[in-house]
């Protein structure tokens, strides 16, 4: 009884315990991917994204265009944890760093978080065309509810878009039923995953100029991971 | 002053068990909060808990220090074989616990299905995001009854063979005598 049992118990641990571990290490080893995905396209990598580059490509962006650093954010609209990136540690980069010219903050759409995800995204895009899409932006973190819960449907998009001060909501509508950016949506979801990011949110931070010596972050970090790089790049970019 | 169940206290009064449950629920709080996001290794090493991973937080760590003291109490009833253990009971106990635990880590295990299962992924995905808390809480209530029966097992499973006097106690083998 005693030997069976402990294979037995052993057993049921090694079996779990791989599992855990083994989710751990494809993790892992897409990160490295990624990376190396990083490393070998660098060349291209560094012209997608220069911050001018992004900004004519049509990317919403937050700050100062002569900003020396910039900040690539990869995001879901229905991403529990990039609201939680929204509400806790974008006030702190957009207090410390943004408001004083140092830091430009771009977003990418990254949609893979339901099947809902993609109208946000579209919707999302469009308020861009008029200049509103912080404002939409925000409201979209502060109405978000379980993913694919009805929320993000086409009506509550657009009643969430009538909502924003000073939006032309015939132009957002028209734009919106064309869905005119869905082909921009997805070469940002292809420029993600080129780089290896299939998780929102993720995070790139490059040197505006010309888009190099990228430092990827992964998931919703605290401002301290942000500050250290930003600081780090600060500093060499003095020397 | 807490009451401590005699289970727990004829098991972790030895250090060994104490270690030993440390031993798993460290690895096991820090494997939740690395799926949670709350601990991260790169670019620096950090820990932190925003006000929406509160409750989620308490339940891992509940989860963790049980599934440490479920295994060393298992332990401790293989080690103390003269107990007559069922395997059924010794299976379903060590099983239902790092089951339970697994649960309550499917939500991040659910992430990486997206991309691999496809349109079935995103949707369980979904779900185990949408469901996390209770799903944790079926964790917690599944832990706490594979303790009870554990619990149970370790106090009631002393036999007394009445044919062996080497089993009896001086008053008992007295008894005997008187009673022949």
């Amino acid at each position: 009884m005693n030997l069976r049992s402990v294979t037995s118990v052993i057993m049921t641990v090694s079996a779990f315990g791989t599992l855990l571990f083994s989710h751990q290490a494809i993790y892992f080893f897409f990160e490295d991917a990624g990376k190396l995905v990083v490393i070998a396209q660098t060349d291209s990598t560094e012209s997608q994204f220069q911050l001018s580059n992004l900004i004519e490509q049509g990317s919403p962006y937050l700050g100062n265009l002569s900003a020396p650093i910039t900040i690539v954010d990869f995001s879901d609209f229905q991403c529990h944890l990039c609201a939680r990136y929204v509400k806790n540690t974008e006030p702190l980069i957009n207090e410390t760093y943004i408001q004083t010219g140092q830091v430009a903050l771009v977003f990418k759409h990254l949609p893979n978080r339901g099947f809902d995800s993609m109208g946000a995204h579209l919707a999302a895009q469009c308020t861009n065309e008029q200049g509103k899409f912080w404002q939409f932006h925000g409201l979209l973190y502060e109405y978000q509810q379980g993913i694919d819960s009805g929320w993000a449907n086409e009506d509550n998009l657009k009643k969430i878009a009538s909502q924003v001060p000073g939006l032309d909501i015939v132009r957002f509508n028209s734009c919106f039923d064309a869905q005119t950016y869905k082909e921009f949506i997805d070469s940002d979801v292809k420029l993600a995953n080129s780089q290896g990011f299939f998780d929102t949110p993720s995070f790139i931070i490059v040197n505006s100029i010309d888009g190099s010596d990228p430092e990827v972050i992964r998931g919703a970090q605290p401002f301290p991971p942000f500050e250290s790089i930003i600081e780090k790049k600060l500093d060499e970019l003095k020397k | 002053m807490i009451l401590l169940p005699l289970s727990v206290k004829v098991v972790f009064s030895t250090p060994t068990y104490i270690l030993l449950a440390i031993a798993v629920a460290i690895p096991f709080w820090i494997l939740f909060n690395v799926f949670d996001q709350l601990i991260f290794f790169e670019p620096i090493w950090i820990f932190y808990l925003p006000d929406d991973a509160i409750v989620g937080f308490i339940l891992t760590t509940i989860i963790s220090i049980l599934m440490g003291m479920l295994v060393g109490m298992n332990i401790y009833v293989i080690r103390n074989s003269k107990l007559k253990i069922s395997k059924a009971s010794l299976f379903s106990g060590s099983s239902l616990s790092i089951i339970s635990g697994v649960c309550s880590s499917c939500s991040s295990v659910g992430f990486l299905l997206i991309s691999t299962f496809g349109s079935i992924g995103v949707i369980a995905s979904n779900l185990l995001t949408i469901y996390q808390i209770p799903l944790r809480i079926v964790s917690l209530a599944i832990l706490i009854f594979a303790l009870y029966y554990i619990h149970k097992r370790i106090t009631q499973s002393c036999v007394l063979d009445i044919n062996d006097d080497n089993s009896m106690g001086t008053e008992q083998k007295y008894q005997k005598k008187s009673d022949t």
